[in-house]
């Protein structure tokens, strides 16, 4: 700033003043290093109470829930701690309400006065002063004050510093209040996370490669009311459960656990599909309460007679899908947990190279705009990736919904008899077995990889791989003489397939290992690459005289997990 | 990108570097080793300069640890100068990065190299 400006003069603090800022900065910094609130508080109080010279003290807080005023805190000789007022009631009641400092010079005649405890207590009440505790989002509370110990009446400067000191104490509450709400609501957060881990574990792990059955479920949050399972019997038939929970949040995942060890339970004597439900049934009206319910469909794929015999309490239809011709099968009983003899029909479905889907109706409720996705909607998606490998087909469908608007859990399983698919061949060459010959193999198989849609950093490390084990053969097989190696990269589902031959002499597999890593030195390190980059490998004699042939694989599509 | 397979040995201030390109792999480890060896016995500071390298195999890496070697056994200091990604990719596949002194720059190889307390080998 320029110019020069006198300095304004301002008065000294008289001792008064001085005081009550004194106390002022002495409570703000007691309550803002407080651990223990309750007992600050006291002390706040206490002190309050004694710096203006009050006969008693005392602290309410607004309880959100009921509206009520609680004393909270009480000095002085009648404890007033525990007391509930209405808003409204009496002098603090109407700090609350009207927001602003209340002062009683004469209690007996102020008709604002709540009288009583007086009358109980034998105090005598003769001036009041009460000043609200405010915060942004309205008063908590209130401070109120009983008698200048002086026998005066509280005036308009002790009005002022009550007003002042509930400042620095309604902040400490709130932030007090605000620290435990988030404490809270962490523990909570954690919970969820304990609960929706349990819930996926239990779901059964996915099998891989010709394995008839694929499931996936999406929670719309933390926890799922939605679920699956699959199990074999001893007959070898595959038994198999979807169901979905009525209602969302923890009691409905709770009652899900239970429904789904139930039907587990239920299915694992090989009863018929109308049975299991039955059963399943009247365990779950016995204990089932407040209107849950659980939809579910039940059944079993003989893999001998490649069909489904299947049953379902109150689900989706399941839509079994051959030729591009579809079939509903609707359930025949209502669900589960609600009427204790309802009974259920059995629906047999000869699979003859066709699909069965079964959807939770989170399927069917995606939001497309304002619509629903509906039954159509799943045919005509069903429809657009039936040509697809079933787990690709999966995905398709899932990635799909997911560009839509997913309102509830959802779940999609589907059964089919596994497809015999031929390996794939990506790559087959001959090449001399010389160093110079490497690079252009690298090449080569780089596209090769490329071409499979082998992400670039696996892509790299598997050509170092197939480089350091035509190495190897290079300078060990071959030794310095004169050949050939052939290479072939075959896909098979999802497994990359890796075949190197020679004609070079014999060599023992045992000589073929890797060394260990933490010792430094130049040589050796081949086998440790092929060993870290490949899932397994296996080196052995060709037929005939001659020759070795090592075979390296490395499984390599996107898994499909389940959402989190 | 195909970058020519070489092996230049250049001089910046008191560090001899090697630098390669391309891809180092079994037809050619045998000279990026002589290179690195013969480096080490004319000078105190030796940096291989792997910027340019798109591949390496376990017999370049072989031709890195023996000049590690070499250059511990005579107090040389020797470093690898902004190894690229691929290189980065099979030195810790060989768990051998946090073996080998990595410097980020030239630049910074060259002022470790004038530093009295340089790139220490064998840290």
């Amino acid at each position: 700033m320029n110019g020069i400006a006198t300095a304004p003069t301002r008065p000294a603090l008289d001792g008064a003043d001085a005081r009550s800022f004194a106390m002022l900065a002495e409570l703000s910094e007691a309550l803002a290093v407080s651990l223990d609130l309750r007992q600050t508080l006291l002390q706040a109080v206490n002190r309050i109470a004694e710096a203006m010279q009050a006969e008693a003290a005392s602290l309410f807080l607004l309880d959100p829930a009921t509206g009520l005023l609680n004393c909270r805190v009480c000095v002085g000789p009648v404890d007033l701690t525990g007391l509930i007022l209405t808003p409204g009631q009496g002098v603090v009641g109407l700090a609350v309400t009207e927001n602003s400092v209340q002062i009683v010079s004469d209690a007996e005649s102020d008709p604002r006065v709540h009288r009583g405890m007086d009358a109980e207590s034998g105090f005598v009440t003769r001036s009041l002063l009460c000043a609200p505790l405010s915060t942004a989002h309205g008063p908590i509370g209130a401070l109120e004050l009983i008698n200048r110990r002086d026998g005066k009446p509280f005036d308009a400067t002790d009005a002022l510093v009550l007003r002042l000191l509930a400042a620095p104490t309604a902040l400490a509450i709130n932030n007090a209040r605000m620290a435990r709400e988030l404490v809270e609501q962490q523990r909570m957060r954690r919970e969820f996370e304990l609960a929706r881990r349990l819930q996926k574990a239990l779901l059964p792990k996915r099998r891989r490669d010709g394995f008839p059955l694929l499931a996936v479920n999406v929670p719309a949050h933390e926890i799922s009311g939605d679920f699956y399972d699959y199990f074999y019997l001893p007959d070898g038939r595959l038994g198999f459960v979807i169901g979905d929970v009525s209602g969302k949040g923890l009691d409905a995942a709770l009652l899900m656990t239970r429904a789904a060890s139930l039907l587990r339970w239920a299915g694992k004597d090989g009863l018929s599909p109308a049975r299991w439900l039955r059963r399943a049934n009247e365990e779950l009206c016995e204990t089932t309460h407040g209107g849950r319910f659980v939809s579910a469909l039940v059944g079993y794929y003989d893999r001998q007679s490649d069909s489904i015999e299947l049953a379902g309490a109150g689900f989706p239809p399941a839509l079994f899908w051959n030729n591009g011709a579809c079939m509903e099968y609707p359930s025949g009983g209502p669900p589960l947990g609600i009427v204790a003899d309802a009974t259920y029909t059995i629906s047999d479905i000869a699979l003859a190279g066709g699909t069965l889907y079964a959807f939770s109706d989170g399927v069917t409720d995606v939001r497309i705009g304002d619509g629903r996705l509906g039954d159509r909607g799943v045919r005509a998606l069903i429809e657009r990736h039936a040509e697809l490998a079933p787990e690709s087909r999966l995905r398709a469908i899932l990635t799909e919904l997911k560009s839509m608007r997913l309102v509830d859990d959802t779940t999609i399983m589907v059964i089919e008899r596994p497809r015999e698919h031929p390996p794939e061949i990506l790559l087959r060459q001959t090449f001399a077995a010389e160093p110079e010959r490497m690079r252009g193999m690298r090449a080569d198989l780089r596209v090769a990889l490329d071409r499979a849609g082998i992400a670039p950093d696996l892509r790299d490390r598997l050509v170092l791989a197939v480089d350091e084990a035509c190495c190897n053969i290079i300078r060990h097989a071959y030794a310095g003489a004169v050949g050939e190696i052939g290479l072939r990269l075959r896909r098979r589902v999802d497994v990359l397939e890796f075949e190197l031959r020679d004609s070079a002499p014999r060599v023992d597999p045992a000589s073929v290992r890797p060394r260990d890593l933490d010792e430094c030195r130049a040589g050796g390190l081949g086998v440790n690459f092929i060993d870290s980059v490949m899932d397994g490998w296996e080196f052995g004699a060709r037929p005939g005289p001659v020759g070795n042939l090592l075979r390296m694989h490395k499984r390599c599509s996107p898994a499909l997990e389940d959402e989190t | 990108m195909t970058l020519l397979n070489a092996v230049v040995r250049e001089m910046h201030g008191a560090l001899a570097v090697v630098r390669l390109s391309g891809e180092v792999d079994l037809s050619w480890s045998q000279q990026v080793r002589a290179a690195i060896l013969e480096s080490l016995q004319q000078h105190t500071s030796v940096g291989v300069e792997l910027s340019a390298v798109t591949y390496i195999d376990s017999s370049g890496i072989a031709a890195l640890v023996e000049g590690f070697q070499t250059a511990r056994g005579t107090s040389r200091q020797f470093s690898l100068i902004a190894a690229s990604q691929p290189v980065m990719a099979v030195l810790q596949l060989a768990r051998l990065d946090r073996v080998f002194p990595l410097v980020e720059t030239l630049d910074a190889a060259v002022r470790a190299a004038a530093a009295p307390s340089g790139v220490e080998v064998g840290g």
